[in-house]
């Protein structure tokens, strides 16, 4: 093989190896790059590279937290008025089906009967709130508890690191594993621990950061 | 059933109008085409919306699924539509130049000092300064992990393009490390 083969040939290789690394090539590619590196251990170290490259990737990504929940409502909101010609629905049928009709399609007397449901319920509900702001209880949504029931962090462990040791470090911070793995071997995970100051948690999480011996890289999550 | 004849299932029920099967695919798909987007567009509102657009046209189009491709991929590739759409008015040439400016700019704040401690945050800030095409690519392979020809569908290029715009941005990746004072010996 000249010289010049042999660059093209590397070049082909080396542009295979990002999907190699995340095992999604076909059976024949992947036996062509396997066959290469066997021959070629220099081009091996490319693999720590892209390893490394989509470790970050994957934490770029996780760290940008999600849409917000009035983001689905606005969109199953709009919805609806995005069905075609709901109003020819079928209307035959059995007792059964009409029923599953009436349910599922919007037409202008089903949209009525929904809204009145909702006006029932929203009544309801005020009733409900004014009786407990009446008697002194004091209570507070699920949102409000999951929110607020901890730090969310994501986490790298070292290749090395062994199931007891990892379990043994999420028991001494109060954690646990909510997520993952994802892409890269990344995990989302829940510390316990009473709402603090901002400093605080990002104390915490350093501490958790220190531990090298188990955890390969840890990041704050928006989640 | 795999995750993927999953999903196609899931797109020719909301193609018969299943609501259900449209929650159950926001469930799956929602946050990562709202990351996708974000990363392409830079802005989290921006990117709420048109997530949102992208799933109404989800719902709207659902017929026109042909099923030979990956659903993930038929809808990253509006998703990519949608943002590109949205950054039409962006000269990605120079927006590239911009971020890497930025980059450098930042060069003596206390913050990013304390990052330059931290190989994977400096890494970050490099993903952060490729161009949305360089950073689009790396994000479909490396976050959502498609595969070459997956890829091809959602950018609407061929299969050796993809490969090749995946090599060029692993290279500028490598530049902008560089000039961070981190020298990958590569390429």
């Amino acid at each position: 093989m000249t010289q010049q083969a042999a660059d093209v040939e590397r070049e082909e290789i080396e542009k295979l190896l990002p999907w190699y690394v995340t095992g999604t090539l076909d059976c024949a590619e992947r036996a062509r790059v396997e066959s290469y590196l066997a021959g070629s251990p220099h081009v091996c170290a490319q693999l720590d590279l892209i390893r490394a490259e989509r470790e970050q990737a994957v934490f770029a990504n996780e760290a940008l937290g999600s849409p917000s929940a009035g983001a689905l409502d606005r969109l199953m909101a709009s919805v609806p008025t995005a069905r075609p010609s709901l109003s020819r629905r079928v209307t035959r049928g059995s007792p059964f089906q009409r029923v599953a009709n009436f349910l599922t399609a919007p037409t202008a007397r089903g949209v009525r009967w929904t809204a009145f449901a909702a006006a029932v319920v929203v009544v309801l509900a005020a009733a409900i709130t004014c009786l407990l702001v009446r008697h002194g209880d004091t209570y507070q949504t699920a949102v409000g508890q999951s929110r607020g029931d901890g730090v969310s962090a994501l986490i790298a462990f070292e290749d090395e690191a062994r199931a007891p040791a990892i379990a043994r470090l999420l028991v001494e911070f109060d954690a646990s594993i909510v997520d993952g793995p994802k892409p890269g071997g990344v995990y989302r995970i829940r510390l316990r621990t009473a709402v603090r100051p901002q400093s605080e948690r990002d104390a915490l999480l350093r501490r958790l950061a220190e531990r090298r011996d188990i955890v390969r890289i840890v990041l704050p999550s928006r989640d | 059933m795999s995750r993927a004849a999953d999903e196609a299932s899931l797109i020719g029920r909301i193609a018969a109008r299943d609501m259900t099967a449209l929650r159950a695919l926001l469930a799956r798909r929602q946050v990562r085409v709202f990351r996708y987007i974000l990363r392409l567009v830079g802005n989290a509102a921006v990117a709420e919306e048109l997530t949102n657009e992208v799933f109404l046209e989800v719902w709207r189009n659902a017929g026109n699924f042909d099923g030979i491709g990956s659903a993930a991929s038929w809808i990253l590739s509006i998703a990519r539509h949608r943002a590109v759409s949205s950054l039409r008015k962006r000269c990605e040439e120079s927006w590239d130049q911009e971020a890497a400016d930025a980059l450098h700019d930042m060069g003596d704040n206390p913050e990013v000092a304390a990052q330059k401690a931290n190989k994977g945050a400096i890494m970050r800030r490099c993903l952060d300064a490729l161009s949305p095409e360089h950073k689009g690519i790396i994000d479909l392979v490396y976050y959502h992990d498609m595969s070459i020809s997956e890829a091809s569908d959602v950018l609407q290029i061929p299969e050796n393009t993809v490969k090749t715009r995946m090599f060029q941005a692993r290279k500028r990746l490598s530049k902008l490390l560089k000039e961070a004072g981190i020298d990958r010996g590569w390429p």
